[in-house]
């Protein structure tokens, strides 16, 4: 496997570093050679750099990419903003030698020059290719078996999906894979595919913001489903604090929020304390106490049955 | 922002499919897109600026995936927000977003102590030095663009 240079992105290292955490945690659990690269800046955020000045989103993206070019490195991101706009910029400049030849001429003067040569993933999807269901199913020691789980992809996870050309762009499936290979059923929902929301929280709409958030949850907590999924931090942050802030008000979801690398960690053995879980403002006690007592169940039926089967080999009356 | 092309947001003025799909149009009263783009086609489109509307938009790419002409209500909602820009209108929270992007590069700081407290590594060093190095060459760039633009109309 290729060398990867890791894109945190600002939300994630500024708000919420617990999700770092669980991300380093199953990296190094599968032994994968990331590293830390410097100089990476603010991805930067289109729905804000982009709807003011197009130019200087395509430069600091452009930037951005140039790092991983000279490096001699591929990029992967547990942020589904960055990894979209950065492939954004990236298909849109091989598409315009013009564009491309102008953001050159500036990065010149910085030393940098944007060639794109590289992969740029999300790290869903790049787990799912690159490290893939059989090797996972290989480290998992407590599988999710029999929990109900509710995936939110994050519209930029799979989309635009002329630049992220990862999954289907209106029906993905890599995510709902790498779930089921986990053991957990991947609860089926009219809201699946919505959209967060949490952009209305950035632009003075907090009523609508949480107008959002409630579609989700509250198909989620009818369908009694033990947590939701993703892996992207503005997401996270739409679900599991505006969720708190409405459960302060008296609405309960009681809907906690689950990242991939959590997830993932947790089914590979690793504590929920380790993985920055007792930073969640939902908790998921109930998700694990559900879990614990699902597992005692399995591993004391599959002790059972192998007993069973060793009977038959041995004594015949 | 691109500029705008008038032969696809004419169709989109007779086609709306992507409406159906719009998590804002389905979801959030009074948002409409195809208002905004025929008063875009009939010069109109004042009263856009800085209306609740254009900022609602979601960017999440539905329309822009099930269209056919690959082109996407969301064209015309940035285009209505970048003019909102230019005229210095936006929300206070895009403001200061803008703000902070341009200052450091960034839009928040590693939290340092709850990063430590968790047992990680120092924070790979930001870029912002750099990043503020490119933005005044393209930030002159484009003035001295505009300052051609004037003489050569005059
Ligand atoms: S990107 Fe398109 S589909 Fe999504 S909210 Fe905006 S107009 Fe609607
Ligand atoms: S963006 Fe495409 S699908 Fe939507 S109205 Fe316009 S032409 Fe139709």
């Amino acid at each position: 496997m290729k060398d990867f240079a890791i894109f945190w992105g600002c939300t994630i290292q500024a708000r919420f570093p617990f999700l770092e955490k669980s991300t380093r945690m199953v990296l190094e659990g599968f032994n994968l050679p990331y590293r830390d690269l410097d100089g990476f800046t603010c991805c930067p955020e289109k729905s804000l750099v982009n709807n003011i000045d197009r130019g200087l989103w395509v430069l600091t993206a452009a930037r951005n990419i140039s790092l991983i070019d000279k490096a001699g490195v591929d990029l992967v991101s547990p942020c589904t903003g960055c990894a979209s706009n950065l492939a954004t910029v990236n298909s849109e400049l091989h598409l315009s030698n013009k564009e491309k030849d102008k953001v050159n001429s500036i990065l010149k003067e910085v030393g940098l020059e944007f060639k794109g040569k590289n992969k740029l993933r999300h790290l869903v999807p790049f787990f799912h290719d690159e490290v893939g269901i059989p090797a996972i199913k290989n480290k998992l020691l407590k599988p999710f078996n029999g929990m109900r789980i509710a995936i939110h992809y994050g519209c930029h996870m799979i989309r635009p999906s002329h630049a992220l050309k990862n999954d289907d762009p209106l029906d993905p499936q890599k995510f709902d894979n790498l779930i089921r290979a986990m053991g957990a059923e991947s609860v089926q929902y009219m809201t699946k595919l919505l959209c967060c929301g949490q952009g209305l929280d950035r632009v003075d709409q907090h009523e609508n913001a949480l107008h959002f958030a409630r579609l989700k949850l509250k198909e989620l907590k009818a369908l009694k489903v033990d947590a939701m999924a993703l892996c992207c931090p503005s997401c996270y942050l739409q679900f599991d604090n505006n969720q708190n802030l409405m459960e302060k008000e008296g609405e309960k979801f009681g809907v906690p929020i689950l990242y991939f690398t959590e997830l993932l960690g947790l089914a590979m053995g690793y504590k929920p304390e380790d993985l920055g879980l007792d930073s969640h403002r939902i908790e998921a006690t109930e998700f694990l106490a559900k879990w614990e007592r699902l597992h005692g169940e399995l591993s004391r039926t599959t002790d059972l049955n192998r007993q069973l089967e060793e009977g038959f080999g041995i004594a015949q009356p | 922002m691109e500029s705008l092309n008038p032969k696809l947001l004419e169709v989109c003025s007779r086609c709306g499919a992507c409406y159906h799909i719009c998590p804002a149009c389905l979801n959030l009263e009074g948002y409409d897109p195809r208002a905004v783009i025929k008063d875009i086609l009939a010069g109109t489109y004042e009263k856009w600026l800085n209306h609740k509307s254009i900022w609602q938009c979601l960017e999440c790419h539905h329309c822009l995936e099930i269209c056919f002409q690959h082109y996407g209500f969301e064209n015309a909602m940035t285009a209505m927000r970048t003019l909102t820009a230019k005229k210095r209108m936006t929300p206070v929270q895009v403001k200061r977003g803008w703000d902070m992007f341009i200052k450091t590069g960034r839009l928040g700081e590693p939290a340092a102590p709850a990063r430590k407290k968790l047992g990680l590594p120092e924070a790979a060093k930001s870029g912002a030095e750099d990043f503020k190095k490119i933005v005044k060459i393209y930030q002159e760039r484009k003035e001295s663009e505009a300052r051609r633009q004037k003489t050569d109309g005059k």
